[in-house]
């Protein structure tokens, strides 16, 4: 898969967010696949696991901003599940990095970018690093 | 779409399995794509249509009826956002990636199941929590479309609690309770309480207890329009505590009680100055700068005392409050903007108020005769039990989700229930009224016609897979899991159409992996993986 960057971006803030990027043309990298999920609760341990399996450099998760979460707790429970992977990453020798969850509103699409280049730019300096 | 080389992504497009026919539009979603696109549908004998344009957000229910024109259920639809999130997002050319966005999409189509819609009865009767101005003006606008209504009230008589209103705005009460009592369409139930709720929307089972006596009812919605109430701020009071001297009753009031000696009772010796506290406490002031400018204003005609208006700001968003405030200012009430609250001390039975003006940038100690203290807003007392009743969280202020942005105004995370007025934190008469205009229509959409159209087993727990955990049952955020013994005898997870909302999040946590979210199925989102980085 060549070091891309899987997002799974949340319909009711991420993927407004990345849109309004788009619509404002800000630029991110081109390396970047959005899968629209309906809560980032709905992102499974499974989905995360197999993105890096199948070779994604990292693995984006991003939902709405605390407390205000268009499922009240999905977020939360978005969180929680990266956390997980990132447990079972370590015990298998995976850097931690390449799983990560964000947290933006809808109207943020600078924050999208940003993370998108951050991501990007780390996953680039650790290959270079190896 | 400058940077796709279309004729190139179509060639990629039809050698990908599956694929019947590509067709290049110039304007799909206006009239004439859409007959081309049904006329396509039509001819090829399609079973999966996948739209490479603009983001999903705008147009994916024009295309999914686009669908169902041509005789295809709507939900076999998948589209690639090639437009926001490909070509307008890179510089250079994208063609590559595009490709590759329909490939993910192609792959996601393949796995769409059509899903079924059907209609199921609703009950058309309301239940309103509360007996003040916003309940019982729901109440009556509810009667006018039609619908039947209960009035559930704590108190024993409507319209208790409508002090601060009257001094506002002149609410008055009694021709509102006349209303009430002439209309056929409203029950009112006064000394009552809910004391449990069970179901969803359409279907609530309510049980009141009135007098020791429980009565069950079944409603087709709730509204919660319980208020709010009013407390001294603790930094105007504590701070007097501590001075050596007792504090006079009546040189500190809360602005309920000056309104009742400006309009009611008679005042022997007339405060000459009167100061006013707001916005340092709880700086979400909309209601305190309405009850401040309307107390002080008729302060300054009655007595014409001389006034200072101790705040950090002054906030006057709500309808007529800019008047008023530039009102006040024209007939001589002084507005002194403090970054920190004043301190105050007992001065020969006045309250001498020393504050720092940011403007003046010295302190200033004025004497007041009277001090209308700063007050807080709050919930009323039994939100929260009320809020657990019926499986609805608080904000942080323990107002019903006034914070979360993405709920719209009067809706609760439970579809069927909503909150309206006082009760979320929404304290001024326009924001109430557009509540109550909101609520009303909210419900007459909902239950008039007595059905409601709904997508059957979207998301689904299989019977056979299901361990009864509860897992699900604990995480879902609009209480739509229940609990139900199925005729083998064993317990079972079961969701309800009406009341999922369709996010997804007990698909991710059964263990079990027995509930299946269609066009979010695991595997559906694993097929689009695996298109990526593919070509």
């Amino acid at each position: 898969m060549n070091g891309r960057i899987i997002a799974f971006c949340c319909e009711h803030s991420a993927y407004p967010a990345a849109d309004l990027a788009g619509r404002l043309r800000l630029h991110y990298p081109e390396s970047l696949r959005v899968i629209r999920v309906p809560c980032a609760g709905r992102v499974d341990v499974i989905h995360i696991l197999k993105a890096l399996e199948k070779g994604a450099s990292a693995v984006l998760v991003l939902g709405c901003e605390d407390g205000a979460c268009h499922h009240i707790t999905g977020n939360i429970r978005a969180k929680e599940r990266v956390k997980q992977c990132n447990v079972l990453l370590k015990e298998i020798g995976v850097d931690g990095r390449r799983a990560v969850m964000f947290s933006l509103s809808p109207n943020a699409p600078h924050k999208f970018v940003r993370v998108a280049n951050d991501i990007a730019k780390t996953m680039k300096e650790s290959r270079e690093a190896r | 779409m400058k940077n796709i080389d279309f004729d190139a992504v179509a060639e990629k497009v039809a050698r990908m399995p599956g694929v019947t026919c590509v067709n290049l539009v110039s304007h799909l979603c206006l009239d004439e794509g859409r007959e081309k696109m049904i006329a396509s549908i039509r001819e090829e004998n399609l079973d999966r249509v996948i739209v490479a344009a603009c983001s999903p957000e705008f147009k994916e229910h024009i295309f999914r009826q686009a669908l169902e024109d041509a005789g295809l259920n709507g939900h076999l639809l998948a589209m690639a956002n090639i437009r926001e999130q490909c070509s307008w997002a890179h510089e250079g050319d994208v063609t590559e990636k595009a490709v590759e966005l329909i490939k993910m999409a192609t792959n996601r189509a393949r796995l769409l199941q059509p899903l079924e819609r059907k209609e199921l009865p609703v009950n058309r009767k309301v239940l309103v929590i509360g007996g003040g101005f916003s309940a019982i003006d729901t109440a009556l606008h509810l009667s006018r479309v039609g619908l039947r209504t209960t009035l559930l009230e704590k108190e024993a008589v409507l319209g208790t609690g409508t002090g601060e209103w009257q001094s506002l705005h002149g609410f008055d009460n009694s021709s509102m309770t006349a209303a009430v009592e002439g209309d056929r369409n409203i029950d009112v139930l006064a000394s009552a309480r809910m004391t449990a709720a069970e179901g969803t929307i359409g279907d609530f089972t309510v049980t009141i207890t009135r007098e020791g006596e429980e009565i069950s009812r079944k409603y087709g919605a709730i509204v919660l329009a319980t208020g709010f109430r009013t407390e001294l701020a603790p930094t105007s009071t504590l701070k007097l505590r501590t001075q050596a001297e007792p504090i006079s009753g009546i040189s500190i009031v809360s602005q309920e009680q000056l309104f009742h000696m400006l309009h009611n009772s008679i005042v022997e010796a007339k405060p000459r100055t009167i100061g006013f506290m707001f916005d340092f406490s709880d700086e979400n002031s909309r209601f305190p700068t309405l009850t401040t400018l309307n107390n002080a204003l008729a302060a300054k005609n009655k007595w014409g005392s001389e006034i200072y208006i101790f705040c950090k700001n002054v906030k006057v968003d709500s309808e007529g409050a800019e008047k008023l405030y530039r009102e006040a200012r024209e007939c001589g009430v002084v507005f002194l903007k403090c970054e920190t609250t004043p301190r105050m001390s007992m001065d020969n039975g006045r309250v001498a108020v020393e504050a720092r003006d940011v403007f003046l940038g010295e302190d200033t100690i004025i004497a007041c005769d009277l001090l209308v203290a700063e007050e807080l807003l709050l919930p009323i007392a039994g939100t929260e039990t009320l809020s657990s009743l019926l499986n609805i969280r608080l904000d942080s202020r323990g107002f019903y989700q006034d914070e979360n942005v993405h709920l719209y105004p009067v809706a609760s995370e439970k579809k069927g229930v909503f909150v309206i007025g006082g009760c979320r934190g929404n304290l001024d008469m326009g924001r109430v009224l557009t509540d109550i205009s909101s609520v009303v229509m909210s419900i007459h959409e909902l239950l008039s016609s007595g059905k409601i159209q709904v997508e059957i087993e979207r998301v689904k727990a299989d019977p056979q897979k299901c361990v009864a955990c509860l897992t699900c049952i604990r995480v879902c955020p609009h209480s739509a899991i229940q609990l139900i013994r199925v005729d083998t005898g064993k317990d079972v997870a079961v969701i309800s159409d009406l009341a999922c909302d369709a996010c997804g999040v007990c698909a991710a946590i059964c263990p079990a992996k027995a509930i299946e979210f269609q066009g979010y199925r695991d595997d559906q989102t694993l097929a689009q993986i695996e298109a990526i980085g593919e070509s």
